[in-house]
Formats: structure tokens, sequence, C-alpha cells
């Protein structure tokens, strides 16, 4: 029973930091500049793919997972210059909504090509042997999740306290006007923040495959998985986000084990909705 | 918008003799029994005019962007469906009950969101997460719903007027879906020419300003949102009969919700044909594109994006103001050059 509790813990651990970093891509897009990235799940799923078609080529799963993020990255960065240009020259209520439907559009349109050139499942092996802790079995993937999550958050962490970009995005998040006259350029940080948080993303779905197969259709669930986790956690709290994943990670992960795995989906939609019903001020 | 003047007025009149008669022939010209397919596809286009002049009242005009249109109608048409089973009795009699379940659940959630002063992302979001878990749910109670699979409806059929016309049975249907979308029009039309139709405009210029000057924004919005999801809960059961099998699939927020976004937009908001052209056009490209697979959602998502940035006038509030203008070619320059003339 103890055993079984440990295993569970661990197993929702890693499966909450995975929905940390897909609820920090969400944070950060929309904390920064009102902007609800949904196409966010197909950066996680392009990630996948990418790096599945890559294994084949280079040496390791660390390589060709670098590999996925860059190739992410990059795709983020040319979306960012082009289309999402026209939706930053909105402002307030009219981008966010133009950033609701402009996202969503171009998550159906990219969701359709991977369909189209790239549809099967994907599935990576993490290569790191299960082991036997006092009764309780935890699987290899759970483990290289938690250690690859955790540097990570390092580095997340160590980017917005300590390197000048990272204070003038917190910065821009709090205030953009007065970012602007502290001679912070918002338009540059959110063009930045964008490809980190897609290359954020893309870590998590790299992640998300250690453990699952992942498809083109994944990439709805994962964007709205990102949203909930992200709305339980404040939305512009990069601390709450993080905290948020972990634990609906911990609570659905338990909740499918009592009850099946659909009530745990419930619940987790169930909690994001009573979070919004109780404090809606937060997302504005 | 020409809500006076004795020339707009009969201009409507014109408009909506032609357009009913338009409708009310197509059964004559365009059905055939021995393909369906045909009929099946002006049924289509009826059924999501309706939904997305359902979308019109509660969005275009007080600003609640509902995204759960699949799921209300889903609680409509498994109302319907289940009562009428479990009861044994037609569900023509348990219609209105679906209805009215979908409408008082729509009511709930926009009072809430009234209350606790919702922006326009937060209902958007919140209604999308009830959309998920009325999919979910909609799976995972097998013994009441049956799960994935579904099971068969096609109950909403009225074989005594079959008889008594001659018309087949999809001919009934396109005139009942008819009779369903000229009350909707009119309901718009009777909202938009009272004193509604000005305390709408005011909230959706400034809800404070509005407030302020004795307008009932909270009952208002609750108002909207139990008219719009009654009428998608209405309209639920009969696109479930379209395909003959009620399954959660097809009320998937990809099969209705972002369909009708687009039907709306592509159409016009705030315009009173704006949704029937805009499902014209899109079910018609739907079916196009029906033997293509995935090209499908790649067109639509292109069509979203597009339509968003550069044309959200929509059509038929386009061609109105053409039909306004002195210097048309300035106006066409100026809709494709901003996208949004206001």
């Amino acid at each position: 029973m103890f055993a079984r509790g440990v295993e569970l813990l661990i197993d929702g651990l890693a499966r909450g930091m995975i929905l940390s970093l897909l609820g920090l891509g969400i944070t950060l897009v929309f904390g920064l500049g009102g902007i609800l990235n949904l196409m966010l799940g197909v950066f996680a799923v392009i990630a996948v793919i990418v790096c599945s078609l890559l294994l084949g080529v280079v040496p390791g799963l660390l390589v060709a997972g670098l590999g996925g993020v860059v190739a992410v990255a990059l795709f983020a960065f040319a979306l960012d210059r082009s289309v999402l240009s026209l939706v930053y020259r909105e402002e307030g209520e009219d981008r966010v909504l133009l950033g609701i439907f402009v996202t969503l559009g171009l998550s159906l349109l990219f969701e359709g090509l991977l369909f189209v050139y790239l549809a099967g499942s994907y599935f990576l092996e993490s290569g790191v042997p299960s082991v036997s802790v006092g009764g309780a079995g935890i699987t290899g993937s759970s483990m290289a999740v938690i250690v690859s999550a955790g540097v990570l958050f390092g580095l997340i962490y160590y980017f917005f306290n300590h390197t000048y970009l990272g204070v003038a995005t917190r910065t821009v998040i709090q205030d953009e006007t007065g970012a602007i006259l502290c001679g912070i350029r918002p338009r540059r940080v959110q063009s930045i923040v964008f490809v980190l948080s897609a290359a954020i993303a893309a870590a998590g779905g790299i992640l998300y495959a250690l453990d699952a197969e992942v498809t083109p259709a994944s990439a709805f669930e994962l964007t709205t998985f990102a949203i909930m986790v992200s709305i339980v956690g404040g939305v512009d709290s990069i601390r709450g986000t993080v905290a948020a994943g972990i634990v609906l990670g911990i609570v659905i992960t338990v909740a499918g084990a009592l009850f099946g795995s659909y009530l745990s989906t419930v619940t987790l939609f169930a909690v994001a909705i009573a979070v919004l019903i109780y404090k809606p001020e937060q997302i504005s | 918008m020409n809500r006076t003047g004795a020339d707009a007025l009969t201009r409507d009149r014109l408009t909506t003799a032609v357009v009913f008669a338009a409708l009310l022939a197509v059964p004559f010209l365009f059905f055939d029994p021995a393909t369906t397919y045909i009929s099946r596809r002006f049924i289509r286009v009826m059924i999501f005019a309706i939904f997305a002049m359902a979308l019109n009242i509660v969005f275009g005009e007080t600003d609640q962007l509902i995204l759960f249109m699949g799921g209300i109608a889903a609680v409509g048409a498994y109302t319907t469906a289940l009562t009428a089973q479990y009861l044994g009795i037609s569900p023509w009699i348990t219609l209105l009950l679906g209805a009215f379940v979908a409408g008082v659940f729509g009511s709930i959630v926009c009072y809430v969101a009234a209350r606790r002063q919702f922006t326009v992302i937060v209902l958007a979001i919140v209604t999308f997460a009830f959309q998920m878990i009325i999919s979910e749910v909609l799976v995972g109670l097998r013994d009441i719903t049956r799960g994935s699979t579904g099971f068969p409806f096609n109950g909403l059929q009225l074989p005594a007027v079959e008889q008594v016309t001659g018309l087949g049975s999809y001919a009934i249907q396109f005139y009942v879906l008819l009779a369903i979308f000229a009350a909707v029009l009119g309901v718009y039309t009777w909202l938009n020419r009272s004193k509604y139709g000005l305390a709408f405009d005011a909230i959706r210029q400034d809800e404070f300003a509005a407030r302020a000057t004795g307008v009932d924004v909270v009952r208002l919005k609750v108002f909207a949102g139990f008219i719009s999801t009654f009428i998608i809960g209405l309209v639920g059961p009969f696109y479930g009969q379209t395909t003959g099998i009620i399954i959660p699939s097809l009320f998937s927020f990809n099969s209705v919700d972002v369909l009708v976004l687009i039907i709306l937009v592509l159409g016009g908001l705030r315009s009173r044909y704006g949704p029937l052209v805009g499902a014209a056009v899109i079910i018609y490209i739907d079916n196009l594109l029906g033997n293509f697979g995935q090209w499908r959602t790649v067109a639509f998502g292109l069509l979203l994006t597009v339509l968003f940035l550069y044309f959200r006038d929509g059509i038929v509030p386009s061609i109105a103001s053409l039909y306004d203008d002195k210097d048309p070619l300035a106006r066409i320059r100026s809709v494709l050059g901003h996208g949004k003339s206001e």
C-alpha cells in the first residue's frame, strides 16, 4: 500500500513537471503579451517528431532532443516575425481575441499538415532502467523526466533571476509602459520570450513522449492541459504555474488510479473552472 | 447600422422576401430521393446557420464568447433522445425539454460570468473547459450515454405530414429547420429593434457606462445567454439526426465550435443574414474538401487565420456597405487593407 503510494507520487511528480513546462509555455506568452497561444501543443508534437526522426541519424536521445527543441525554436521565430507581428499590432482586448483565433487557426493548419505528412504515433525510449526502492517500482522514464525537468527548471530560474533579458521579461509582464520607460523594447522581449516558450513546450513534449505515445492529435490535448495548468497557477505567475503543474500532476495521477482516467481529466478541467470563478480578475 | 429610415426598411423587407422564397423553393429544386446526400447538405447548412445565429446573439450582441456550442448541442440532443427513449415517447415531446435544460445550463454559466465580471477571455476559457468536461462525461458515463459508440437516433420525423403533403422526409426536416430559422431570425430582429438592442449596444461599447445609466447588465447577459443556448439545444437533436447516430465526437469542439466561429465571422458578425451566407459557403467548402481527409483541417485553419487577420467585417456587412457607398472601389481597398473598418 505504502509502496503503491510512493509509485503514484513519483509518477505524478514526473507528470506534473511535464505539465509545468507546458503551462509555462502558455504563462510566459500570455503574461507578457496577452496572447493565449493555442498552438503550443503543436510545438510539443513537432519537437517529438523531429526528435524521433533525428534518432536514426544522430547519436543519443539527448542530441536528438536538442535538435527537436532547436527546430521548434526556429519555427516559432519565423511565426513570431510573420503572423504574430500582425496580432501584436492590436491592443488590449482586441489583441486577446485576435490572438485566440489566429493561434487556433494556426494550430488547426499545422495539425492538419502533420496529419497529412507525418501521421503515426511516436514514442521515445529513455533507455533508463527501472529500479525498485523499498518495494516501490520506479520506472526509468519517470526518473529521466524528473531529472531533466529539474535541470530545465534550474535553467529557467537562472534566466529569470540572473540575466538581464530575464529580468527585463519580468518587467514587461508587470508593466509594459513602465518597461518602455526603463528602455526595454517590449516587442523584442515578446519575440524572444515567444521563442523561449516554444522551446520549453518542445522540451515538455519530448519528456511527455518518454511515457506516452504522441500523435498529431495529441497537440490539441497538450494545449488544453497547458492552458488549464497556467490558469490554476495564476496565468502570469511563473512560480505559480510550476507549482500548479506539479500539484495537478499528482492530483490527476492519484485520481486516475482511484477513479479511472476519465474522471481524472474531468478533475483537471473542474479545478480550472473553480479557480476562474474564484479569481476571474487574474486574467484581464 | 441602418436601424431607421424607410429606404433601409424596404430593402430589409425585400431581402427577407427573396431569401425566404429561395429557401422555400430549395427542396423542390434540389431534393432528389435517389441522392440523399444533397438533401443532407442543405439540412446541414440550415443547422449551422441557426447555430451561428445563436452565437451571433450571445457573442455578437453582448460580447460573451462561448466556446461550448458543441457541448450545449450535445446536452440538448442527449437530453431529448435519452428522455424520449426512457419514457418511451416521441422525441418531439422531449425536444423542448432538451432545449430548456441546455438553456438553463447556459444561463447559469452566463449568470456566474456576469456576476463575477468575467472578461471575454475568461468566459471563453471557462466554456471551453465545460466543452471538454461534457465530451469526457459523454464518453465516460457509458451506462447512460452508451459511450463513444453512441446510439441510433432518427425519431424527429413527421410521417403523417409526409403522407398528407407527399413530400419526402428530408424535405419535411428542411422545412422544420426553416421554421426554426425564421423564428430565430424573428427573435433576433425583434431584439435588435426593441429597447434590448439599444441596451446590447450600450453593454458592448462600455459595460460600466451602461450600468451607470441603469441598464441591468447581468440580467441582459443572462437573457442573451439563455436565448442562445436554448436555440443551440433545440437544434442539437436535429444535428444528431443528420448522421442518424448520436455520438460524442459529433459534438466536439472541432466539429461544431470551430465551424460556427468561421461561419459567423465569414458571414458577418451582427448581421441578419450573415450566418446563413456563411453557413452556405462553409458547408459547401466542407463538402468539397470532404474527400481530401486532413486537408480539410488545414484549409479551415488557414481560413480561420486569414479571416481574423484580414476580413473581420464579413461578407454580408461588406456587401451592404458597398451598396451604400458612393465610392465602392475605395471601400474595397480599405476593407482589404485594414481588415476592420470601424
